[in-house]
């Protein structure tokens, strides 16, 4: 991944998205509307693993205000966080 | 004592020079006075004021802040030069980082500005309440309670906390519990109504960093004073501030390995026995190449560690590990080994490798035991090979 990836592709970002995730846990065929917290796959280092991950992939700062775990559940609700926060960003 | 094989291709010219001032600071200011403060079992509040003075406690704090804003390397450079004289008191640097680095991370503006310049000057100290009786490495059980106060204005804190580092001297605790069993961190000042704190006293090693027990009776809390939300005290918060615990804890060994390498072979070098060195006995020879060899190996690690933080990189938390991991152990095997090759004279509190075998296996205990480390880093690589079968499956399938 570039060190910072340019938000302009929903399904270039839900690809990263997924092969992020799909490196860090193991179990295959992960759905994208799956919920990672809830099944119990992920370990306790994850959830700061993956706000990281987006941190550093697509140039965003994760603060306080972003703290819902909708917002990073699924391979789909991270991708559209994404998407969502870079369009503020740029705004 | 200065840094005999610095590694100079990978540190910037701003890194070395620093390097060089944090090893001066030890020289004058750390290594004569370590065994005193070991045994008085207090660091002197003048110590505490002079990494203030020398803007060591705001090492990581931005400018605007009032802090230095150095970068991660930097950080762990001044914890190596540090631990090389005194585990315990690189103990205060490592749990101001782990509170400041929180609060910049999860902080308003309102509570960054607050808190963070009096934590870059020193003025107040910070410490990282999360251990409880009985729960040591089991952080997800936490039993101590936040409540909404009778006006849902503010928080009422209950339970209790042990091993707390600098909790006898700290200023603010940044405190774990759980809000309706939601995990939850709050800044809780030292001075407030209804908390305790008794001193931990008798450590077999680390015995100057102040540790303490806090005991909060209905303690209230301003709502302001919450860091975060409630839910995320320890996927997010936590971790965050225990990043930097493991950091700051994995240099700090690292020193006491250097410690333990330079004892031994300046001993090694000068010591008679029979007309000859005792250096040139083939067993003390393979003692101190283990020990030689560790401190390279241990070094690439830390250094690894800190650049992968700098870098932000998600795989800076299982480099961390690694480091923490790896360099605590090898400083027990090197000080248990620093003491044999001194004989008696190791075992007496006139040499210093009879502190560093008492400190460093605290190394091993805090910021995660070697065997949490274990459970995680090797649940970590079996997956990874587990992906990569199932990768390879994928790709036979295509």
């Amino acid at each position: 991944m570039n060190p910072t990836m340019i938000v302009n592709d929903i399904n270039q970002v839900k690809e990263t998205v997924r092969k992020f995730i799909n490196n860090s846990i193991n179990i295959d065929g992960l759905g994208d509307d799956e919920n990672l917290f809830e099944s119990g796959i992920v370990n306790s280092l994850f959830a700061v693993q993956l706000m990281t991950f987006v941190e550093r992939g697509f140039g965003l700062e994760i603060g306080m205000e972003d703290l819902d775990v909708e917002n990073f559940k699924s391979v789909n609700a991270t991708a559209a966080f994404i998407n969502r926060k870079s369009v503020g960003k740029a705004a | 004592m200065k840094e005999t094989t610095p590694m100079t291709a990978f540190l910037t010219p701003e890194q070395s020079a620093k390097y060089a001032e944090f090893q001066e600071f030890a020289a004058a200011n750390v290594e004569p006075f370590a065994g005193e403060w070991d045994r008085a079992q207090k660091i002197p509040d003048a110590a505490v004021s002079l990494l203030g003075q020398a803007g060591y406690l705001g090492a990581g704090i931005p400018f605007d802040y009032g802090g230095k804003g150095w970068d991660v390397v930097t950080f762990g450079l001044l914890n190596e030069a540090l631990g090389r004289s005194d585990s315990a008191f690189t103990g205060v640097l490592t749990v101001q980082a782990m509170v400041s680095t929180v609060l910049l991370k999860w902080g308003t503006d309102e509570q960054r500005r607050k808190w963070l310049p009096p934590l870059a000057k020193g003025e107040l100290i910070g410490a990282f309440a999360l251990t409880e009786p009985g729960r040591g490495s089991d952080i997800q059980s936490l039993a101590t309670e936040f409540k909404l106060s009778s006006g849902g204005a503010g928080l009422i804190l209950t339970g209790e906390k042990k091993w707390i580092s600098c909790g006898q001297f700290a200023g603010v605790f940044l405190v774990f519990g759980k809000l309706d069993q939601r995990p939850l961190a709050c800044l809780v000042p030292r001075n407030s109504n209804g908390l305790e704190i008794k001193p931990i006293q008798d450590l077999m090693g680390f015995r100057a960093a102040g540790l303490a027990q806090l005991r909060f009776n209905d303690v209230s809390i301003p709502a302001e004073n919450v860091i975060g939300k409630p839910g995320f005290g320890l996927s997010h918060v936590a971790p965050i501030g225990l990043q930097f615990g493991r950091i700051s804890t994995a240099c700090s060994a690292l020193g006491l390995l250097r410690g333990c390498f330079e004892e031994s072979t300046s001993y090694a070098a000068s010591r008679m026995i029979g007309g000859n060195r005792v250096g040139e006995l083939g067993m003390i020879q393979s003692l101190i190449a283990r020990m030689g060899a560790d401190l390279e190996a241990a070094r690439l690690l830390c250094w690894s560690a800190c650049r992968a933080e700098d870098d932000h990189v998600p795989e800076t938390f299982t480099k961390t590990f690694i480091a923490k991991y790896f360099t605590s152990r090898a400083a027990v095997h090197a000080a248990s080994d620093a003491v044999q090759i001194r004989g008696a004279s190791g075992c007496h509190e006139s040499s210093p490798t009879a502190r560093y075998y008492r400190g460093a296996k605290i190394m091993e205990i805090i910021e995660g035991t070697t065997q949490v480390h274990e459970v995680i880093l090797g649940k970590g690589f079996v997956h990874e090979a587990v992906r990569r079968g199932l990768a390879r499956r994928h790709e036979a399938s295509h």
